[in-house]
């Protein structure tokens, strides 16, 4: 990473909500990038721990963030209702939520952002995200975008963890043939090869929210796919609730994007890329770059994904480098599988 | 005994179905060549 910028008094202000594992790695991006940070968590010491240090501030209210230049939501899921809230004041609004139902409604929030002139951008972490970012950054080296297949392996902080066995025990919902389709969630296994060190994990349908911000992002493609990894306690135990508590601070994810198409002359081509670290920091880099080039350049109002052409101007994957991100690409023959 | 016979039968069955869909199955293939190089992402 570059040096720390310093923090003027004219820097634009960050209200960051949600202060755990994520959210604590957001807010020393955002210092690091020169802006103020205003925070808040229902557990005030998360936030007076992660923003006081850096020269933040925290507030009481969720309400008193709405003065900020952009809000960020990195509390669990759901967004929507809050995210509206900040959007009826104009206050543009970047959601790491990856909580599908969630994902659905703040998807329905583009007549509101365009009402009140302002933006946001949903699905702003590792996947969706990250994801989107290297799904584009694919996508425009082909001619033709046929199909996109996503995988993801680990989890950020214990509210992120939650989220993932709900998902695996939920509907999965896929975009196959120009349909959706919703299989049951911990079915379809796929032996997949993350980029290292992650490496192969077996990953199943899961309720995930890729091929849905991936069929706005790419709306001519027929099939897309997103599997997560499991193990086989991991899919017995998804319909209960969780027997043993999360991992406290994460641990480390990779995720993995495949696009396939045609080249110019028609030619089929299978492109693979990913990343791998730890699954907050890869989240937290995305997000940070969402919100940094969302202040600085700007976006048209409405709902945007990462993957959508409206913010590729926005370079998010190179400044998602920028904060550590580290993309890799598949160097061998892809071969089909059973996707 | 009836009952048992029956039992024995539909596991047998069972067995034999699981065998076959188990070795005629296609699983996952790993990579055998090729590997994961750092690209950069250069601004457009």
């Amino acid at each position: 990473m570059s040096e720390p910028a310093a923090v003027s008094e004219s820097a634009p202000i960050v209200g960051v909500i949600g202060c755990g594992v994520t959210g604590s790695r957001v807010v020393a991006h955002l210092v690091h990038l020169g802006y103020r940070v205003a925070a808040f968590d229902v557990l005030r010491g998360n936030a007076v721990s992660c923003t006081r240090p850096r020269g933040g501030v925290v507030v009481e209210r969720v309400t008193d963030l709405a003065a900020c230049d952009l809000v960020m939501l990195c509390l669990p899921a759901p967004h929507a209702e809050l995210a509206a809230q900040f959007l009826r004041d104009g206050t543009p609004v970047v959601s790491l939520g990856d909580d599908l139902d969630d994902l659905r409604v703040m998807l329905g929030l583009t007549d509101l952002t365009r009402r009140h002139g302002t933006a946001m951008i949903i699905g702003a972490g590792m996947a969706p995200g990250l994801s989107g970012l290297i799904a584009r950054y694919l996508a425009d080296q082909l001619a033709v975008v046929d199909e996109l297949h996503v995988a993801i392996h680990g989890t950020a902080g214990p509210a992120c963890a939650r989220q993932h066995h709900d998902a695996l025990g939920g509907t999965a919902l896929g975009w196959h043939h120009d349909m959706w389709i919703e299989p049951p969630g911990g079915s379809g296994r796929d032996l997949v090869w993350f980029p290292e060190p992650v490496e192969a994990h077996d990953c199943y349908r899961a309720a995930l929210g890729d091929p849905l911000l991936l069929h706005e992002a790419f709306p001519s493609a027929s099939r897309i796919s997103a599997r997560v990894s499991a193990t086989r306690r991991d899919r017995m135990t998804s319909r209960l609730p969780m027997l043993t508590p999360p991992h406290a601070t994460g641990d480390t994810g990779a995720v993995r994007v495949e696009v396939r198409g045609a080249d110019e002359r028609g030619g089929r081509v299978t492109l693979i890329a990913g990343a791998a670290a730890r699954t907050a920091d890869l989240t937290a880099a995305v997000a940070a770059a969402a919100a940094s080039r969302m202040l600085e350049q700007g976006v048209e109002p409405g709902v945007h994904t990462t993957g959508c052409a409206t913010v590729s101007s926005l370079e998010l994957l190179h400044h998602a480098t920028m904060l550590g991100v580290r993309v890799q690409e598949f160097t061998g023959v892809a071969r089909a599988t059973g996707w | 005994m009836k009952t048992i016979r029956r039992a024995l039968v539909a596991l047998s069955l069972a067995g034999t179905i699981a065998g076959v869909l188990r070795l005629r199955g296609k699983g996952g293939v790993p990579p055998q060549a090729g590997g994961w190089r750092e690209v950069s992402v250069p601004p457009k």
